[in-house]
């Protein structure tokens, strides 16, 4: 699955728009608090979840 | 993020208000400021920081003292002073002023420690200006300390950057400036979200959706607890690694050092021998002249004792076995020594009589030769003394020569040997085995950890699989289901995006650094950033690829070119496709502050460095000294500069110390003496 062809951009192309919508916002919300190494997330994460999945 | 002004108020060396532009642009991205040493270009570096972080390198001394000394001497105790850094800057669409400030009170002489506030005020688009609510938050999204390292430097230190022991925190570092870091994280965090999601599922889903979700659950725990052990795994390995580099640092030492050591026992066994041989000639000199010493003061003796035989002999009286006046009182007391009558004409008397004649010139005859046999032999044995002495006293001579050299020889090679840390060749081979030993016992573990993580991954996937045909009625645990499969679906998604990510970050950078590396380097060594992002020199001999031990200066270019192939690779990565969306126009485009630029490098390198460095970054502000900036360097990086300042030192000192600085054929302060005051002057001075 990670070979040199295989690109971050096929990763993409294969998920639904739903998971797509999904890692786009975990990764944000990532990497706002990334300069918090203790950060609990759980609840941010949760919350895009419902978002996308209502 | 780009920078427009830096102002600063009685910080450090600053006294009152000073303002330094420093908005360039793509064609002319160098600010070059000069400064002599001590002027206050660390000072200066350290006001970002300062502003930024509100930290200080270590290398900056008596960082109490963040007032102005001669403000604050001005100032009467119970007031206060105002100090603060201000930085106008741009980032990703929007302007930014960043104020970290403090009003100090004056209680004594002596500077006390205090807390500065930081204010940040946004600049939207449309102008409009807002106060940042949580600045310092906002301020590590724009650039986090860590990564700041990347950007914010001191060249003569910068070779820290890629020296070992520093891997781990780099290694974080560059994670997180390439957007490593925000998909490990999701991929620690998002487990917890499903477990939250799916206890839903284990309440309302029924009989069997829940014995399948407890059993995926219980597999999740046991891949988190095998993943922690994983990592600690691997911590113990990089660890041992370490330490395995070590003892094989050392041992090439010993193999570098090895034909000196040779050299020097070899020399510590010739000193002993020449030790030991002038010590025999010594005692072979006394036992000489213990023996037959005396034989030296012969010379008169036997001339004499010849003249005095002689004379003796001459008349006769020369002591001999028996004497006549022996026989002549025998013969008058008439009784031989036997006790017979020796009287008249005896045959007794006869016999005594003929030895009388005896008694006479015969024996004397005979000592006379004898005496005369023993004094010739004296005469060669007191020249074969002389002859002996003069060999032994040839033989110390040249010994006492031959333990200088060789104390000389052993004094050199000591000096040169001095450096080495050199341990028992022996016990550094035991500890290397052993390390090897250890480490492949836990190469081993960390496989079968892989082999289990794996089982247990399919397992799961198997157990989701299940998860999903199993009937669920309640719709609350329905959704759960749903939400969970969203869930693992991105965290699959993820784990390939970082294992892509990774190999492609680690692939580019190695590209990008071997480009700049050899643009700079004279020497035939190439960089290579294996697959744990670490940093390595290396060079082909004979077809083998061989380590480099890299030297300080190497070092500093090594880490200029890592910094620089870093510092091109975020601009790069977001501009193309991704998955956290496009990005703004100047997103991973920051500037590079760099004091003591050359550091220790010789002037072919500042020319290399030089050039290299004008096409490095976005924008770049070089702090140098006259002595590293004027030549080369202002010859590479001119074209590119769009400010040219100076740091002026205003000194109190006295004499002519005095100095300017000549640029573009106009001289410019750059010391000043008998000032009121020592203190320092940012000017612009084109």
């Amino acid at each position: 699955m990670t070979s040199p062809e295989y690109t971050e951009k096929d990763v993409l192309q294969a998920l639904t728009d739903e998971e797509r919508a999904l890692l786009k916002r975990v990764l944000e919300i990532e990497r706002s608090r990334l300069h918090v190494k203790a950060a609990d997330l759980t609840d941010s994460l949760l919350a895009a979840v419902k978002e996308v999945l209502p | 993020m780009k920078l427009n002004t830096i102002t600063l108020r009685n910080f450090r060396q600053f006294a009152g208000d000073q303002q330094f532009e420093l908005q360039s642009d793509a064609l002319k991205p160098v600010t070059l400021i000069f400064g002599a040493n001590g002027a206050g270009k660390t000072t200066l570096l350290n006001a970002f920081t300062w502003a930024l972080y509100g930290s200080m390198s270590d290398d900056v001394e008596e960082q109490h003292r963040m007032v102005t000394d001669c403000v604050w001497r001005q100032v009467p105790v119970g007031s206060t002073v105002d100090i603060f850094v201000e930085l106008t800057f741009e980032h990703e669409g929007r302007g930014y002023r960043l104020r970290r400030k403090a009003e100090v009170r004056k209680e004594s002489d002596e500077q006390q420690r205090f807390v500065p506030e930081v204010e940040l005020w946004e600049t939207k688009p449309d102008g409009s200006s807002e106060e940042i609510v949580a600045p310092q938050e906002r301020i590590y999204s724009i650039l986090p300390q860590g990564v700041s390292r990347f950007f914010f430097f001191n060249g003569e230190r910068i070779e820290k950057l890629v020296q070992k022991g520093a891997y781990a925190e780099v290694q974080h570092d560059i994670k997180v400036l390439l957007d490593l870091e925000q998909v490990e994280r999701a991929l620690e965090h998002l487990p917890k979200v499903d477990r939250k999601l799916t206890a839903d599922l284990k309440r309302y889903g029924g009989q069997k959706a829940s014995d399948i979700q407890t059993a995926i659950d219980d597999l999740q725990e046991e891949e988190a607890k095998r993943k922690e052990e994983q990592k600690i795994l691997e911590g113990a390995l990089a660890t041992l690694n370490e330490e395995r580099e070590a003892v094989t640092e050392l041992l090439r030492q010993h193999a570098a050092a090895a034909p000196l050591q040779r050299a020097r026992d070899k020399a510590r066994q010739g000193l002993a021998d020449a030790r030991l041989a002038l010590n025999q000639a010594r005692l072979d000199r006394t036992s000489l002249i213990a023996s037959r010493g005396f034989l030296a003061f012969t010379g008169a003796l036997t001339k004499t004792t010849e003249e005095i035989a002689s004379a003796l002999y001459e008349r006769g009286t020369l002591p001999a076995p028996i004497k006549r006046e022996f026989v002549d009182q025998l013969l008058e007391d008439g009784l031989c020594i036997c006790g017979t009558p020796l009287g008249g004409s005896s045959a007794a008397h006869e016999s005594v009589l003929e030895w009388r004649q005896r008694a006479g010139l015969q024996v004397v005859e005979t000592a006379w030769q004898q005496l005369r046999g023993q004094m010739a032999p004296i005469d060669g044995a007191r020249r074969e003394l002389f002859d002996s002495l003069q060999a032994i006293l040839k033989r110390i001579s040249s010994e006492t020569d031959r333990v200088g050299r060789f104390e000389e020889e052993i004094s050199e090679l000591d000096g040169q040997l001095k450096e080495s840390r050199l341990e028992g060749v022996q016990e550094l081979e035991g500890k290397r085995i052993e390390l090897d030993g250890r480490l492949g016992v836990k190469q081993q573990k960390i496989g079968s950890v892989k082999t289990a993580l794996d089982q247990i991954q399919k397992d799961i996937a198997r157990l989701t699989a299940e998860r999903s045909r199993a009937e669920v009625t309640d719709e609350l645990a329905a959704k759960a289901r749903t939400r969970s499969d969203l869930v693992n679906s991105v965290r699959r998604a993820l784990d390939e995006i970082l294992a892509i990510r990774s190999e492609d970050m680690r692939r580019r950078l190695d590209a990008e650094l071997k480009t700049v590396f050899g643009t700079i380097t004279i020497k035939p060594y190439t960089p290579r950033l294996n697959e744990h992002f670490e940093l390595g020199l290396f060079q082909i001999i004979d077809g083998v690829e061989l380590a480099v031990p890299k030297s300080t200066g190497e070092n500093q270019i090594l880490s200029l070119s890592f910094v620089a192939a870093v510092s091109k690779l975020a601009r790069e990565i977001r501009t193309e496709r991704r998955a956290e969306g496009p990005s703004a126009e100047d997103a991973g485009m920051y500037p590079i502050v760099m004091d003591a630029a050359f550091g220790s490098l010789d002037q072919n390198y500042q020319r290399e460095v030089s050039r290299a460095l004008a096409q490095m970054a976005p924008q770049l502000v070089v702090l140098v000294s006259k002595s590293q900036g004027l030549g080369h360097v202002v010859g590479e990086l001119m074209p590119y500069v769009s400010h040219l300042g100076v740091i002026v030192t205003h000194t109190t000192a006295n004499g002519e110390v005095g100095d300017d600085i000549e640029l573009g054929g106009v001289a410019h302060p750059y010391v000043r003496a008998e000032a009121e005051t020592d203190h320092a002057e940012l000017m612009e001075v084109s």
